[in-house]
């Protein structure tokens, strides 16, 4: 199964995707959380805690300094740059914006 | 001044922006209010019609010539920053003019036609001289619009957020954000606050100066539900006496310029 939970800012995406994650983790699936905001706060709802949240580094910003050599599969990329969580929640982040781009 | 509005999604910007341009108005200065939020929530707050298509006519705005520098659309010549408010800004409750760039209608609206507006909106903000308007913009939530252009107009950026870990979190990374732009000063807005120690706990997890701490309101979501602007719909509840003073502690700091001052 895939799925994608969209909505307004502030109507409670990320609350309800942790919610999900851990509920089908428990049931015995494993679940990769994808946090796809470019403000990333999946790691807080699902329980990883802020400091790891702030850690983690995005598959893209890993993609473009060049820590991957070749075309990578998406399996070696949340083994290397995703985190545990509880119930066996295994998060990535997509991408993260850190620096003010020029317009 | 030229103020910006930033913070998670959700976090309010929109309800206390528009409030904040209202009570600024109510001074006597001259606000413009100006959303570059695709799915924009501020004019319900500043009092008008929120299925109002707002945007800069495609007919003001040129490609840019073989061999021109800069962004790929401006407005045509001879039409100047200051006159394409007056055409095309929209004139709310008291005195305040509402401009935004359009909003996104389905997958037709996002293409060129919207970009134009948006590359020509962004001119506006941009080239207007200070001594005609104030200039009060909510930025989309989250991190990745205010600093990729669209926050370079502000001076002064309002960074809005809940107590929660969430939003305290934003807070952080747009605070970090901030100081590597052009900006002079920035202050935390805490909205939603419940409980006592809110204000200090954010003031202790981003480094900023909280300059206003607005409460859980029932009446601030209540507006909404009825598609009125809180200023309008609760003008004495605490929420909005809290924005109220907001404007009066920019005002203390010296940050409220009276309009057409040499500055």
């Amino acid at each position: 199964m895939k799925l994608a939970v969209v909505g307004k800012g502030g109507s409670g995406k990320t609350t309800t995707s942790s919610v999900i994650a851990r509920t089908l983790a428990r049931s015995g699936l494993p679940v990769v959380a994808l946090d796809c905001d470019s403000n990333p706060n999946l790691g807080i709802s699902l329980g990883v805690g802020d400091e790891e949240t702030e850690r983690l580094i995005s598959m893209r910003q890993a993609l473009d300094e060049g820590q991957e050599e070749h075309a990578p599969t998406w399996d070696s990329l949340i083994t290397r740059y995703g985190s545990d969580g509880p119930d066996g929640v295994r998060l990535a982040v997509v991408s993260r914006i850190d620096n003010p781009e020029p317009g | 001044m030229r103020v910006a509005f930033v913070g998670k999604g959700g976090a309010g910007k929109s309800a206390i922006a528009g409030t904040f341009c209202r009570f600024l108005a109510r001074r006597g200065e001259p606000v413009l209010a100006v959303d570059s939020d695709p799915l924009p929530g501020l004019a319900l707050s500043l009092g008008l019609d929120i299925d109002d298509d707002v945007r800069i006519p495609d007919e003001a705005v040129r490609e840019r010539a073989e061999g021109e520098r800069g962004p790929r659309f401006r407005l045509v010549e001879g039409l100047d920053v200051v006159e394409s408010i007056e055409k095309w800004s929209v004139r709310a409750p008291d005195g305040v003019r509402f401009l935004q760039f359009g909003k996104v209608k389905g997958q037709a609206e996002s293409g060129q036609r919207l970009w134009k507006s948006q590359m020509a909106f962004r001119q506006i903000t941009r080239d207007l001289p200070d001594e005609h308007w104030h200039v009060v913009g909510d930025l989309p939530g989250g991190t990745r619009q205010p600093f990729t252009g669209w926050g370079s107009f502000a001076k002064t950026v309002l960074i809005v957020t809940e107590p929660g870990a969430a939003g305290i979190l934003s807070a952080r990374r747009l605070a970090r954000m901030v100081e590597l732009d052009n900006v002079e000063s920035v202050f935390a807005i805490v909205n939603k606050a419940s409980q006592p120690g809110d204000a200090e706990l954010v003031a202790e997890r981003t480094g900023l100066e909280v300059l206003g701490t607005v409460p859980w309101d029932d009446t601030f979501a209540d507006a909404e539900r009825r598609r009125r602007a809180p200023i309008d719909d609760a003008p004495d509840s605490t929420a909005v006496r809290e924005v109220e003073s907001v404007v009066d502690r920019l005002a203390s700091k010296g940050l409220v310029t009276k309009v057409g001052a040499s500055s």
